[in-house]
């Protein structure tokens, strides 16, 4: 009986902690021109520190838990990421691009150890841990995958000197690896609500691997009030996809597009030879194209998570307010003062449907322009040597850029510094030799070691372009280091730009080829030197063991011989004790 | 007493109905495609098809290692993106919504494939990469992809021999890692990748002789490519319309009585010596030993309602006595705020000392003697001649 009160005080205890530990979801549709539709899925809670280290559980999923507490991280952020952002057509990147990762899979963490050694091994137990989560190829980010980056990445949080020193910045990326349907599953399966109920159970592979770019993240970041030593571990799941919305709403069973039936064609009537047999296709573009939550995602949405119920509204789009939209009955909507977003409050026990009619507006929700437009490509030919070409243009009349540009390459691919240069150029296409390179950061390869980091800190002016160029050396792999596929190339990672704490763009990834051999140049060798030991070898060895007699000489060396003699001594032997035997009888 | 004779029944009646041999405890599936590029889809849409029906039958994920050289499901190439068919009528997508793939890609190696069988991984392999197999495990080894005699291709790279497989598999059973082991593989000459087994336990089957080729059965034309091999869909076939729930009877036996060598286009070949009691044992094994997860438990000192009590008294009064030198600790703190040393005095495990051997001039004698009886009918040789 005496423990009940202290039952108690346990109980409201951890009531306390619960209530602390919040978790919020929330769906943001955005049309995006020409008939394409940007989904952003978020889904965020916290876990307060001491229930983190205790392995008191709630929101935050146990399985990724357990691997950071044993892989002594801090911080955490993967991507698996897909497909290209069209800047220049869509505008600026979601969440400032810093929820979305190169194309391939991109892990960083700060990891605790006391020396670079530990923090390496701390690494590769982490990267193992989570390739098995995950199903994906974490484990190949070995050394020469892994970087230290110097200037382009922050901690969430700054901690204070004493514990900093200590954490190790590693940064790796797999700009090869596929991004399928079983790394989404171990995905849904860290949310509370699994894809069963809310806006998770929207998500499906069909849809997402065909989205036109696409970007799955998770971030655990430690959240700490200023001033106090108390702090919060933050985990945010993040899924971005632009869907094209005529492709999305094809049958699942039926996906190839077929040609339209005559009479089902749109024709431009107004035009003088259009007929029963010629058709000039209608302008379509002032027509916003009419969809709903099941044509594109395949099913309409099961409800609210039951669990996210800290008041915000799951379903948000924007579109101006003139656009009809109409929601399921038991969905409150409520508009933003903006005039070109409206959210939705989704009722937990019914489904929800959202459906947009066609509809002629003029009116549509301004693109927000990039702070910076980047492309990188190759320059250059041949099989020995070749250059990268970086493109780097300030859209803004008034404003300077700052930024870092970093670039990890692997070490088959061998920069020469000094053909790095930089040539501005502003908006009238004259070229000045200002020097926008501000600092620099630069680790050579080590063959087979550690790949290439560079690091370059550049301020753009206003209304200008400047082209990174460099060149490189093509080194020559062992047989045996190339892939199965070598042919086709090698994936080298997108550079990582950073533009002050959060925004960040990433280029594309390129493919680099190599000179190859032959493949099967070493089993010819192999035949070739078989035979020539062979021969050689064999006529040694007979030479050396075997002795050479005449035919009618053979008689004598003949192991008959051998035999007939052994033979006769044997009987001669057996004679004589037979004899003496006789003897003494 | 008469609930406690109920109780007991089961047990009187269990060496009725079960043979008192051991029997398995847990199953595995290690299915394996080896074949890369999009020309190859029919492999991973074999491999998919089988890891569908295992894990229809009952054997979780994380009991299922699936190896996918390539990835189809979303290849640029796929007009379906996500799924991946191995029947034109497109009726089952096989990448479905919840699939996890524990070897992909590169990962896809002969070295990855015998680490795995014989488990000589590092210590930061993941669990769900590892064949946490003992000697009360079934597995299902499920091969496809290109092969020749005694060959089979990983991913165009590099090739496993049938005497490393046979290697693998007999480290296996020495290391105590599989009970009884199911072995199918469907590749051209596939019957030649299982001759050279050793290691008891296992039942082989393969597709098609020496010198005979495994055909594809049908292609999709919408997918481009052809979907599924012929021996696979056969197999398939009867596993879909024959075994349909885990309480299925059908045997090992019927499964192979049902290959039609006209339909499959190349004569499959099934291996019975290996196994305990030959082809008649072996055709009697249930299918679900090694396609499904029936778990048969087994418990220790069953009967023995004595045991947990005793336990349970054992445990309280460990926690008393634990409570009590707590509060004696309390007392001296409170007392003498002296530091309280450490009760547990720390144990130390001296080095061993090496055994030597008594007998180890007897042995050096020994190896004399026989080195002199060499040489002399070496000598004896010599003058023979």
């Amino acid at each position: 009986m005496r423990q009940l009160p202290s039952l108690l005080l346990l109980l409201v205890l951890s009531a306390c902690v619960f209530a602390s530990s919040d978790y919020h979801e929330q769906l943001v549709l955005k049309p995006l021109h020409p008939s394409l539709l940007l989904a952003s899925f978020n889904f965020q809670s916290k876990t307060s520190w001491a229930s983190f280290e205790q392995q008191n559980f709630r929101y935050f999923p146990r399985s990724l838990g357990q691997i950071l507490q044993h892989a002594n991280t801090r911080e955490l952020h993967l991507r698996f990421s897909l497909g290209r952002w069209d800047a220049e057509s869509w505008g600026a990147r979601p969440w400032g691009g810093t929820r979305e990762g190169g194309t391939g899979v991109e892990l960083w963490a700060w990891v605790e150890a006391d020396t670079d050694e530990e923090a390496e091994g701390r690494w590769l137990t982490l990267t193992n841990a989570l390739s098995g989560l995950f199903c994906a190829s974490l484990n190949f980010i070995d050394s020469t995958r892994t970087t230290r980056p110097v200037m382009s990445f922050q901690p969430a949080e700054q901690y204070s000197n004493s514990s900093s020193e200590n954490l190790h910045l590693l940064h790796g990326t797999l700009p090869r690896e596929v991004v399928c349907t079983e790394n989404l599953t171990p995905f849904l399966k860290l949310l509370p609500c699994k894809g069963k109920a809310g806006i998770s159970s929207l998500l499906d592979g069909h849809k997402l691997f065909d989205a036109s770019w696409q970007s799955m993240s998770i971030d655990v970041t430690p959240v700490c009030v200023p001033g106090t030593s108390e702090c919060q571990l933050q985990i945010t799941h993040t899924i971005d996809m632009v869907l094209d919305i005529q492709r999305s709403k094809r049958p699942r069973d039926n996906p190839i597009p077929r040609p339209v039936a005559n009479e089902d064609l749109k024709c431009d009537t107004s035009k003088p030879y259009h007929s029963h047999d010629t058709c000039y296709p209608l302008d379509t573009s002032a027509q916003e194209e009419d969809w709903s939550l099941s044509q594109i995602f395949g099913h309409s949405m099961k409800g609210s998570c039951p669990l996210a119920n800290d008041g915000t509204d799951q379903v948000c789009i924007n579109v101006p307010h003139a656009r009809n939209v109409f929601a399921s009955s038991g969905a409150a909507e409520h508009k933003d003062e903006s005039g070109y977003s409206r959210c939705y409050e989704v009722p937990a026990d019914q489904d929800f449907e959202l459906a947009l009619p066609q509809q002629e507006i003029s009116e549509k929700v301004p693109i927000e322009q990039p702070l910076l437009y980047a492309e990188r490509s190759f320059i250059g030919y041949g099989q020995e040597r070749g250059g990268v070409q970086a493109i780097l243009t300030n859209p803004s009349l008034i404003d300077a850029v700052d930024f870092v540009y970093m670039e990890s390459l692997p070490w088959f691919m061998k920069l020469y510094l000094h053909t790095l240069k930089a040539k501005i150029s502003n908006g009238n296409g004259k070229s000045s030799k200002d020097d926008v390179i501000q600092e620099m950061y630069y680790q050579p390869a080590l063959d087979r070691k550690r790949g290439t980091q560079l690091e370059v800190r550049i301020l753009i002016p206003a209304n200008s372009t400047v082209i990174l160029t460099y060149d490189f050396e093509k080194a020559i792999l062992r047989y045996t280091e190339y892939p199965p596929d070598a042919n086709r190339g090698f994936d080298i990672a997108p550079a990582v730009i950073t533009i002050g704490n959060d925004i960040s763009i990433r280029t594309t990834t390129l493919l680099l080829p190599l000179p190859t051999p032959d493949f099967s140049m070493p089993y010819n060798v192999i035949i070739l030197t078989s035979t020539v030991m062979a021969l050689g070898f064999g006529s040694v060895l007979n030479l050396l063991v075997r002795r050479f007699v005449g035919v009618d000489e053979a008689e004598k060396w003949d192991l008959r011989a051998i035999r007939f003699k052994v033979a006769a001594m044997v009987a001669a032997l057996v004679r004589k004790f037979r004899r003496r035997r006789d003897h003494t009888e | 007493m008469k609930l406690n004779n109920l109780l007991q029944l089961p047990f009187l009646l269990t060496p009725f109905l079960t043979p008192a041999i051991a029997e398995h405890t847990s199953n595995w599936a290690v299915l394996v495609s080896t074949s890369r590029f999009w020309f190859n889809y029919r492999h991973l849409a074999n491999v998919l098809s089988l890891y569908r029906t295992v894990k229809r039958l009952g054997i979780p994920d994380s009991q299922i290692i699936l190896m996918l050289p390539d990835d189809m499901a979303c290849n640029p190439r796929n007009a379906f993106p996500g799924t991946v068919y191995s029947n034109a009528d497109r009726a089952v997508d096989l990448y479905g919504d919840n699939i996890e793939v524990d070897y992909r890609g590169y990962e896809v190696t002969v070295e990855n494939f015998i680490r795995l069988l014989t488990d000589r991984v590092g210590e930061e392999m993941p669990r769900s990469k590892r064949l946490l197999t003992d000697d009360r495990s079934n597995i299902l080894v499920y091969m496809t992809g290109h092969g020749g005699n005694e060959f089979l291709k990983f991913q165009d790279a590099e090739e496993i021999s049938a005497f490393d497989l046979a290697d693998a598999f007999e480290q296996m059973w020495e290391k105590k890692r599989y009970h009884e082991l199911l072995f199918m593989i469907d590749t051209c000459q596939a019957n030649t990748m299982y001759s050279k087994f050793y290691s008891p336990n296992i039942i082989a089957t393969g597709s098609s002789e020496i010198d005979q080729s495994s055909y594809s059965h049908h292609a999709d034309n919408d997918v481009g490519v052809a979907v599924i091999d012929r021996y696979t869909y056969y197999n398939l076939d009867f596993l879909e319309t024959q075994v349909r729930e885990p309480s299925s009877k059908k045997t090992v036996g019927d499964l192979f009585d049902s290959y039609d060598e006209a339909k499959i286009h190349s004569h499959p070949g099934i291996r019975w010596d290996l196994f305990p009691g030959g082809e008649e044992a072996g055709r009697n094994r249930l299918l679900m030993d090694f396609f499904g997860n029936v778990q048969n438990v087994e418990v220790d000192n069953v009967g023995n309602d004595m045991e947990w009590k005793e336990d349970l008294l054992l445990l309280g009064k460990k926690i008393a006595d634990l409570k009590e030198r707590a509060e004696g600790v309390d007392a001296a703190q409170n007392s003498t705020m002296a530091p309280v040393r450490d009760n547990h005095a720390s144990k130390r495990i001296r080095a061993a000392k090496v055994a030597t051997d008594e007998r180890w001039w007897a042995k050096k004698a020994v190896a004399v003697l026989g080195l002199a009886g060499l040489s002399g009918v070496w000598f004896a040789g010599l003058y023979l001649s």
